[in-house]
């Protein structure tokens, strides 16, 4: 019940009050756990000018247990899956670290964060670190080339990708990240 | 005013008194027929806090880091050295209070009649006769007229600084004797000014009065008590202790930082833990409070390897020791916070004294004081008896064999602490909850914190571990019951259908034309009784160039991954049933061969053995409980002398062997699912080759699952 009041009120702030370069809306009325997010490719990287979704599931347990954030559209980061949906390891995110003091907003921040300083040291794609550290021009080119294959026009939610739900009993022993 | 029993009379005291009583509606009147003596308690909160200090005493100096909440936090007490001068910085100080007694003569006559005092006589006798003698001053000033309220007004301004008694240091001096009685009275009345204040819950972001909130002792963070009672009680429920802390962000690290500030490195470590007694105070339930204590106490026992243990099977407690303190009722005990250095120099020297020497055996048991052994596990038998160690494989039930069995196969210890991991769900990247360590779950090796993604990633010299580019395998789980422990594990990971039913109709299919990325074989290892591993080496020999990049790894489950194939996808073994020559059942070597989707590992499948049998799909799919998936992928590594009992388990979960299209006649029969040419070639070389050691199936119940798959 709390959990629900507390995204109740992180969902109207959002909306009235957007994080920049996103759009927020509930991937189906009837349910907060689920959002989803358009989010702008930051200027002055080579994401500019592509719409990536985002899907964020809040666990039952939520504000206790971290959201879990892919991305519904492919993108070419050293910090995302290349794949569908794209897994992110971000900090903030892992059981460890989430407090129930973070907002969404904190987290969406983050991610944009992300797009526009990639963290090479700390990648899930290793052979795209490598490029971006490397080879800056080539990593650019590929990834403006997967902003023109995949992230123009509307943000298609594939529903059965996103459809997941909320993650994260407490793992005996040991939390994964 | 009316308690005053004012009427209109002309009587100027009538008049004063009901404009005081109406300035200062806290004014009473001493006893209820005499209205002209009144009463009035004037509140000492300096503009600015005040350092309070307390001349030695005895009492002072034995307790000189008392802890007091609400006290700024800056009983810097024992900090200048040697002398003992206990300080507190206080906001509040206990009132002074005034008796006023305007005689009948007043205020024409003579001047009203002040006493003043405090509880305790904090405040020293020059001030109080100074003040006293204030009031007939101040009538006299104003020509002998009405001086009620210049008065109050007088000793308000007085109070601010204290009536003049701070020093310029800012600092107060006051009889210790009193401490107490004004610390006390500091806390009640920064409490009360805390409830009146409204504070914006971090968690709920409601807007809550401090009488419905919690702040943190200390970090000074506030949250209401309802979000604190959520989070901890549902973390201790759940035996989560390192989320029992502050809920703000950063702010372990905040203070960690400020502390690091501070000369002194010994106390990297700020706390964060939250203390039971705080815990008893937001408040939680002492039935909780007592679990997280008996929770703390119990980790510490395990998390150190020297802790021995009550023999007794019904008792299972741990020996006293000097280091672990049992906890008494909701106290934790001394030693738990001093832990680190000291616990790390105490195993060195333990395990320097080894053998140990007569009397050091002796361990008594904490629960029911039983006297034993600590190297025989007998009852005591007095240091002169030269006793052998217990063997404890002798000594283990059946049922402890399979849960240690069990943990072999689907745990990877801390290599910190040894603590057990299971992982249910992500990355291989895993942080020990008992001791925090980093570390990968395939090898076991400790990570750098500061960055543990190197490990599954080129080292900077351009090496790589066995580990490189693994960090997702394994992502739903480790286990049998992979899966079903968790929401977000039913039906994979995200990518994962939902059903938990496997799409069996789709193998062919699938198997047809989809290209994925790499092809992982999962094989099981060959375990401890060292059975022949030829298989591996079939496709690791002529067919390598099939099969290109090869890399095995990892002592428990052994992964293979193949790229470069066209039609790359995800194989397993076949399971099949299949003891050894003269071999009992547990030594039985299983595999299987299942054909994955390209991307959606969770739609792993047993393949029908004899080719795609359509008609059989339905059932199939019925009766695959949730995480069916991923247990069957689990399967697929399990090791080969899996007990019985795990058996049953898994028996059970799929209801049977109706599940299966299998004839329970023709284990002989088990085909594989033929992908396509190239492919069925190594894999019937390699099913052949496990086919070599087989033996003819028995009936017994335990095996059927396995032979119907």
């Amino acid at each position: 019940m709390a959990s629900q009041k507390r995204i109740a009120k992180e969902l109207s702030e959002c909306m009235a009050n957007p994080p920049a370069g996103m759009r927020v809306s509930l991937a189906n009325d009837a349910d907060v756990h689920k959002w989803h997010i358009v989010l702008e490719g930051p200027p002055n990287t080579p994401y500019v000018g592509g719409t990536f979704g985002l899907v964020i599931v809040l666990p039952p347990e939520y504000p206790f247990k971290a959201p879990v954030v892919t991305f519904a559209t492919r993108i070419y980061h050293p910090n995302v899956t290349n794949d569908t949906p794209g897994k992110i390891c971000l900090g903030l995110l892992k059981t460890e670290n989430w407090k129930p003091s973070f907002k969404i907003q904190t987290v969406l921040q983050a991610v944009r964060g992300l797009l526009v300083e990639p963290q090479p040291d700390d990648p899930l794609e290793a052979r795209i670190a490598d490029e971006f550290r490397s080879d800056r021009k080539e990593f650019e080119k590929n990834a403006r080339q997967y902003v023109t294959q995949y992230a123009k026009g509307p943000v298609k939610f594939d529903k059965k990708l996103t459809s997941t739900a909320g993650d994260a009993a407490a793992t005996p022993g040991a939390s994964s990240s | 005013m009316d308690s005053l029993g004012l009427d209109d009379s002309d009587e100027p005291r009538d008049v004063e008194l009901s404009s005081l009583s109406a300035i200062y509606p806290e004014i009473q009147q001493v006893h209820p027929d005499d209205r002209y003596t009144i009463v009035l308690d004037i509140p000492v909160t300096p503009s600015k806090a005040v350092v309070v200090s307390f001349p030695a005493t005895q009492e002072a100096s034995a307790d000189p880091e008392q802890r007091l909440p609400h006290v700024n936090g800056n009983g810097n007490a024992a900090q200048n050295g040697g002398t003992v001068v206990d300080q507190q910085e206080l906001a509040h100080l206990p009132p002074v209070h005034l008796e006023i007694a305007f005689g009948h003569d007043y205020p024409a006559e003579k001047p009203p009649k002040i006493a003043i005092s405090t509880t305790p006589p904090w405040l020293p006798a020059e001030t109080i006769k100074k003040l006293e003698d204030d009031g007939p001053r101040l009538w006299e000033e104003m020509g002998r007229d009405i001086v009620g309220f210049t008065y109050i007004d007088h000793v308000q301004q007085a109070a601010e600084d204290v009536f003049g008694l701070v020093d310029k240091t800012g600092a107060l001096e006051v009889d210790p004797q009193h401490k107490i009685a004004i610390l006390d009275y500091d806390i009640q009345a920064r409490r009360a000014a805390f409830e009146r204040e409204t504070f914006d819950c971090g968690v709920c972001l409601d807007p809550k009065k401090g009488s419905a909130c919690h702040k943190m002792m200390d970090c000074g963070h506030v949250f209401c008590i309802d979000c604190l009672q959520d989070c901890y009680n549902k973390a201790i429920q759940e035996g989560d202790l390192a989320a029992v802390r502050c809920l703000e962000p950063n702010c372990a690290k905040a203070r960690e930082k400020s502390a690091a500030r501070l000369p002194g490195e010994k106390k990297k470590k700020v706390r964060t833990r939250i203390s039971p007694s705080e815990l008893l105070q937001i408040p939680l339930d002492q039935e909780v409070v007592k679990r997280y204590v008996t929770l703390r106490y119990k980790t510490e026992l395990e998390s150190d390897k020297n802790t021995i243990y009550c023999p007794r099977p019904w008792c299972n407690g741990a020996a006293r020791s000097k280091k672990h303190k049992k906890p008494q009722g909701l106290e934790l005990g001394e030693a738990s916070d001093d832990s680190g250095d000291e616990n790390d120099q105490d195993g060195e020297n333990g395990s320097k004294k080894k053998p140990y020497s007569g009397a050091e055996l002796l361990a008594i048991c904490e629960e029911c004081s039983f006297a034993f052994c600590s190297r025989c596990l007998q009852s005591w038998h007095g240091e002169f008896f030269r006793c052998t160690p217990r063997r404890d494989k002798e000594e283990l039930t059946a049922e402890e064999q399979a849960s240690l069995e069990y943990m072999k196969l689907h745990t990877t210890p801390c290599p910190t602490c040894a603590a057990p991991a299971q992982k249910t769900h992500g990355c291989n990247h895993m942080i020990c909850q008992r001791c925090q360590s980093h570390f990968c779950y395939l090898c076991s090796a400790w990570l750098d914190p500061g960055n543990p993604y190197q490990h599954f990633n080129e080292m900077p010299n351009g090496r790589v571990t066995g580990c490189y580019m693994r960090l997702w395998e394994l992502e739903n789980g480790d286990g049998d019951d992979v899966g079903l422990g968790f929401a977000g594990g039913v039906g994979g990971g995200p990518g994962g259908d939902d059903r938990a039913a496997v799409d069996v109709p789709d193998l062919p299919e699938v198997g047809a034309d989809e290209p994925a990325d790499d092809v992982i074989i999962w094989r099981e290892n060959p375990g401890p009784d060292g059975l022949p591993f030829e298989p591996v080496e079939a496709f690791n020999g002529p067919e390598e160039e099939n099969v290109a990049p090869v890399v095995i790894d990892r002592e428990g489950p052994l992964v293979l991954r193949i790229g470069g194939q066209e039609e790359n996808r995800i194989i397993t073994i076949l399971e099949e049933e299949d003891g050894e020559e003269g071999g009992d059942s547990s030594n039985s070597m299983r595999s299987k061969l299942v054909d994955v989707g390209p991307l959606s590992s969770a739609e792993v499948a047993p393949a029908p053995p004899n080719g795609a049998e359509e008609d059989e799909e339905e059932p199939l799919a019925q009766q695959q409980p949730p995480g069916g998936a991923q247990q069957q992928r689990r399967n697929n590594i399990n090791n080969n002398n899996q007990n019985q009992n795990q058996n049953n388990r898994e028996g059970d979960g799929l209801q049977g062997g109706d599940a299966w299209p299998v004839a329970d006649d023709d284990p002989e029969a088990e085909g594989v699912l033929i992908l396509n040419a190239e492919q069925a070639a190594w894999v019937r070389q390699f099913v052949q080759l496990a086919l070599d050691d087989e033996e003819p199936e028995d009936d017994d119940q335990d095996d059927d699952d396995d032979a119907q798959r």
